[in-house]
């Protein structure tokens, strides 16, 4: 055999040969791209490579699921973007929606399907094949007769038809889980409004309230109470759009523009959406409904309510005095001593109430933490029953209702279950009486509070578990079978948006890429259909593929002949709708004629309460959902860990936000680990510092402290949980049922510990330096100053 | 035909009035841009960059407090003091108004960093890892900068050359905003800003956003016809082709409240 001397001219030719090449680079020790040539004369300015296709779907990393299109280039997912034709977030997106591609890329997805080899929770499994999974899952389904629970997100479009279907054909029970629900804001809406939010079609399955939109971009004075609607509640990238109009000149829109917005907001914590107010009213918690109620006192005593607005019908003929005992000077107590810019608490509300009256039209919206307390129904029927005073309920720049659903059978809403039905699942669940439990796409153990123990009865049920999640996380850690779920871009789906935007909406969510060849998921609600087939139900679910229902309501949809598609056959309009990413229809509108209940305001006065409070410590807790990885379902997506919380710039880890002076009583510093403490249990959270959190407040962030799952969701090594729903107490909205995720009152002591915060900002406060105005980083007109 | 060139200068504007500092530009532009993901380890080393942040300051104590965001990306400065320090001609100027960082020139210096007035350029202090599978969402139009390079904002410069390429050479169409708005031509930040506080065209483009902004503060009209319209840290003589319109403070602190 002839040898070849080894210089540098043969081995380039050599390593030139197709694979050969990596595998020589590897074996001499040269690092891969080494032999790639760049050119000096290349500039990176000139590089353009490769053809790319944009395909529409939409986006699963928050609730309110926006309508995006992802740039494919072969085969490979790389960039997400709104869909600009999508009816609710008009072509923007949120900090959220590119984690569609971390999701769909991440290093530890679970590659197939999984058995427990181990103890319960103890993360060791075997892999198997999927149709021994599926004999399984289906022996498991058969055994459990009527014993069974599924859990998953709330459900609407296709999946919320086939889900709670499926249920019913294996007499299972189907719980919706969302830690931040909307129970008690559907409640409300449902007390204020009735026919504007009831859903028109009528079928088993649907008995829902449909939440409404909100014209904020045409509104005068918008007036927000807890809901932090810019960040993470409702629908923030459709409020954020309407949001940038309500602010006026716009360079879009040419010179001049509409008259810039004005906008208040009432709420215990400084939230993103109170940074961006124009004032910031920091009520003290769980007051909201009374400020609400005393500014429509005010607005009836000064008779300033909108023409044709029915005062006696309201308030059963008594007009302003059925509020009396809300009159603004018997609400000193409610905000700051001292007052706020100089003002006191009564002067304060009277002027609210006078710009929000004066106002062409007015907007008041409200959630969050004020609905999750004790009185919180009273808090969100007080706050929407102001819009009725303005006369902006169904009108231009008020409450905008959305119709029903256009498809049969098909919701449009998305009810999820409540701390009640939690509790008695998680009893269910500990004591035997469930034989099966079928997780999909939640993490209930990490995110009910604490004192439902749900994770203990995760641990200790003899019931079998199938967890259907691609990543491992706190409830499926507990499972004994492990089938994942294809990523979104992986998969088909629909969705009817909640809110939508007031007319008839359906969003088509089309697979843009393969899984790759490494990863064997399949796709849940295909092994639901497959299931149900087997199990010989298939009256009930008569596809073989999720896909083929999508298709059947495409031809639905085309037969309606209206809409945003016009098409000369079904597969045209299939096709176009894939195209579009969805079917809307702007002139199937929601009723825009809604009186208000008989007695509205003094039904609203009789359920009139002060907040409560669980826990004998002295700082209230405001727990709230963080900006990008709401309540914790992002927390596996390293973009979004890595993305700086708005008010803090704190990343990868949670914390507490506490008042400098609060701080400087208990002598810690930023870092500090202090030690917060409720009936229900501890967690341990480092401090930071703000001047804007009211005192005795303390906010910590929801999505943190996950004990399983990727690194990057969780925040090892921690002696103690950081979980803020730990602590919180099972205590609930009167009325509803819903977790009042805001009425638990805990002590603080320090650990002594202290870490280095990882965060984006500086380790100096930054507060503007700039002298003279035009020196000023952030340069501030007050309007009247400069206009000509 | 490939070397027929039109004219550009391209300019931003920024509206702080409709900043809500939701940080959907910031991971836009990461994804766009093939930014190394920032891990805790590099926020502890205080090395995490990002090539537009929002910056975020405080004004006043509880009660009467306000935390203000901006958006900050490089200024793409007329007279760039990051350039004639470079000994390598790694960051010139170009003719389209950009300040373009050629990566295979760097050598690392870093004269550039310590003579931006604005922090946006960042030096790869490490050699940028993404885990195995997550290479598949990279941008192929984007150089991965490797360890020991300066990399900042390039105004998405592979958009931009792609519209050019694609209307200008291909199609012998005019580049005008509308074009580059429907054809989603613009930076990823642009087009992702939810509350269109970023908006990006032409100069001179009278059919784009930025032309009037740009046209009065060069004039000198600026207190007339665009009075919200500044630069930052324009005392020091940058000339940046970005432009902020002034936040609206309807109650300034320090004058007290009331409802005006």
């Amino acid at each position: 055999m002839q040898t070849m001397k080894l210089t540098r001219r043969n081995f380039l030719a050599w390593a030139g040969l197709s694979a050969v090449g990596a595998v020589a680079c590897e074996g001499f020790g040269i690092r891969e791209g080494e032999f790639d040539l760049q050119s000096p004369a290349a500039l990176p300015e000139d590089l353009v490579r490769g053809k790319d296709n944009w395909y529409t779907s939409l986006c699963r990393t928050c609730p309110s699921c926006e309508g995006i299109i992802v740039r494919v280039m072969e085969g490979r997912a790389k960039k997400v973007q709104g869909n600009p034709l999508y009816p609710t977030n008009h072509g923007k997106q949120s900090a959220r929606c590119e984690g569609a591609l971390q999701a769909a890329y991440h290093p530890e997805r679970i590659t197939g399907p999984m058995l427990r080899s181990g103890p319960r929770g103890s993360g060791q499994y075997q892999p198997i094949e999927w149709n021994e999974a599926l004999d399984i899952l289906r022996s498991r389904i058969q055994a459990s007769a009527g014993r069974a629970q599924i859990f998953t997100g709330p459900m609407r479009g296709h999946m919320g038809m086939l889900v709670p279907a499926f249920a019913e054909a294996i007499q299972g029970n189907h719980l919706a889980f969302e830690a931040v629900d909307n129970v008690t804001y559907r409640a409300a809406l449902r007390n204020v409004f009735g026919q504007g939010v009831s859903q028109a079609t009528g079928s088993g399955v649907l008995s829902g309230v449909l939440l409404p939109d909100f014209d904020i971009a045409n509104t005068e004075v918008l007036v927000s109470f807890g809901a932090d609607f810019l960040s993470t509640w409702g629908s923030p990238t459709r409020y954020n759009v309407g949001y940038g109009e309500f602010r006026g000149e716009a360079p879009d829109l040419g010179f001049g523009g509409k008259k810039r917005g004005s906008h208040y907001h009432v709420d215990s914590r400084f939230s993103m959406t109170a940074a961006n107010a124009d004032r910031w009213i920091p009520v003290r918690p769980g007051w909201e409904g009374y400020l609400a109620m005393s500014m429509a006192y005010v607005i009836l005593r000064d008779n300033m309510q909108a023409p044709g607005v029915d005062v006696d019908a309201l308030t059963g003929g008594r007009g302003a005095e059925a509020l009396a005992r809300f009159s603004p000077d018997t609400m000193s107590a409610i905000l700051p001593s001292g007052g706020v810019m100089g003002e006191d608490a009564a002067h304060l509300i009277e002027g609210l109430a006078h710009a929000f009256a004066e106002a062409k039209p007015g907007l008041a919206i409200g959630g969050g933490s004020a609905g999750a307390h004790n009185n919180g129904l009273f808090n969100l029927e007080a706050i929407y029953a102001l819009n009725y005073l303005v006369g902006s309920v169904g009108a231009p720049g008020g409450v905008r209702f959305n119709p029903g659903s256009p498809l049969e059978g098909i919701p449009a809403s998305a009810e999820e279950a409540t701390l009640a039905d939690w509790s008695k699942a998680a009893e269910d669940i500990r004591g035997g009486n469930t034989g099966l439990v079928l997780v999909n796409g939640v993490d209930p153990v990490h995110g009910l509070p604490g004192s439902l123990n749900f994770g203990d009865a995760m641990m200790r049920t003899s019931a079998y578990i199938v967890s259907f999640s691609p990543f491992f996380d706190d409830t499926t850690i507990t499972a004994d079978l492990v089938l994942p779920d294809r990523a979104s871009l992986e998969d088909w789906g629909s969705d009817i948006p909640e809110p939508g935007p007031g007319f008839q909406t359906v969003g088509f969510q089309q697979p843009v890429i393969n899984p790759l060849s490494e990863l064997d998921p399949r796709s849940f609600p295909d092994i639901l259909l497959s299931i149900a087939s087997d199990l010989g139900v298939q009256d009930k679910l008569p596809w073989n593929r999720f896909e083929d229902m999508l298709k059947e309501s495409s031809e639905q949809l085309y037969e309606l002949g209206r809409g945003s598609i016009s098409a000369g056959s079904a597969s045209e309009f299939w096709n176009r709708l894939l195209a579009q990413g969805g079917w809307w229809d702007e002139s199937a509108t929601g009723p825009t004629d809604i009186s208000p209940p008989a007695g509205l305001l003094q039904s609203i006065v009789s359920k009139a309460s002060p907040p409560d409070f669980s826990g004998d410590g002295g700082y209230f807790l405001v727990p709230f959902a963080h900006n990008t990885l709401l309540e914790g379902r992002n927390a596996h997506l390293p973009w979004l860990q890595a993305t700086p919380d708005p008010l803090t710039s704190i990343t990868w880890q949670s914390w507490v936000e506490m008042n400098d002076n609060d701080a400087a009583a208990l002598s810690v510093v930023e870092g500090d680990i202090v030690r917060l403490e409720s009936p229900e249990g501890s967690i341990q959270v480092p401090v930071y510092l703000t001047p804007a959190v009211p005192p005795r407040v303390l906010s910590v962030p929801m999505g943190h402290g996950r004990s399983s799952g990727p690194d990057t969701a969780t925040d090892r090594p921690a002696t103690e949980s950081q979980n803020v729903m730990d602590i919180l107490s099972p205590r609930q909205v009167e009325g509803t049922g819903s977790l009042a995720w805001a009425g638990t009152r805990v002590r603080v002591t320090r650990t002594g510990e202290s870490i280095k915060v990882s965060k984006f900002e500086g380790i100096v406060r930054a507060v503007e330096i700039g002298i003279l105005p035009g020196e000023r980083i952030i340069q501030t007109v007050t309007p009247g100053e400069n206009d000509p | 035909m490939a070397d027929q060139r039109f004219d550009h200068k391209w300019g931003m504007v920024v509206d702080l009035d409709r900043c809500t500092g939701c940080q959907a530009c910031v991971v836009a532009c990461q994804s766009e841009n093939n930014i190394p993901i920032n891990t805790k380890d590099l926020f502890l080393q205080r090395r995490a960059y990002e090539w537009i942040r929002v910056e975020r300051y405080w004004e006043g104590e509880f009660p009467n407090v306000k935390a203000r965001f901006i958006p900050i990306m490089c200024q793409h400065c007329e007279n760039a003091p990051c350039e004639p320090v470079c000994p390598v001609y790694a960051t010139y100027h170009n003719d389209e108004g950009l300040n373009v960082q050629v990566y295979n020139r760097c050598v690392g210096t870093r004269y550039c960093a310590n003579n931006c007035p604005y922090q946006v350029r960042f030096f790869n202090y490490w050699e940028p890892v993404w885990p195995e599978r997550m290479r598949n969402h990279l941008n192929s139009d984007v150089t991965v900068r490797s360890r020991g390079i300066m990399e900042k904002c390039s105004f998405c410069i592979q958009r931009i050359r792609r519209a050019e390429l694609k209307v200008e050479q291909q199609e012998r169409a005019v580049l005008d905003y509308p074009t580059m708005k429907k054809r989603n031509f613009l930076p990823a930040c642009v087009s992702a800003c939810p509350t269109n506080a970023l908006t990006f065209a032409d100069q001179s483009d009278t059919t784009g956003p930025v032309n009037r902004y740009f046209k009065a503060l060069d004039d000198h009209e600026g207190g007339e016809s665009a009075p919200r319209a500044y630069r930052l840290i324009e005392e020091v003589g940058t000339k940046p082709n970005v432009i902020y319109l002034k936040k609206v403070d309807k109650y300034p602190l320090k004058n007290g409240g009331g409802h005006g």
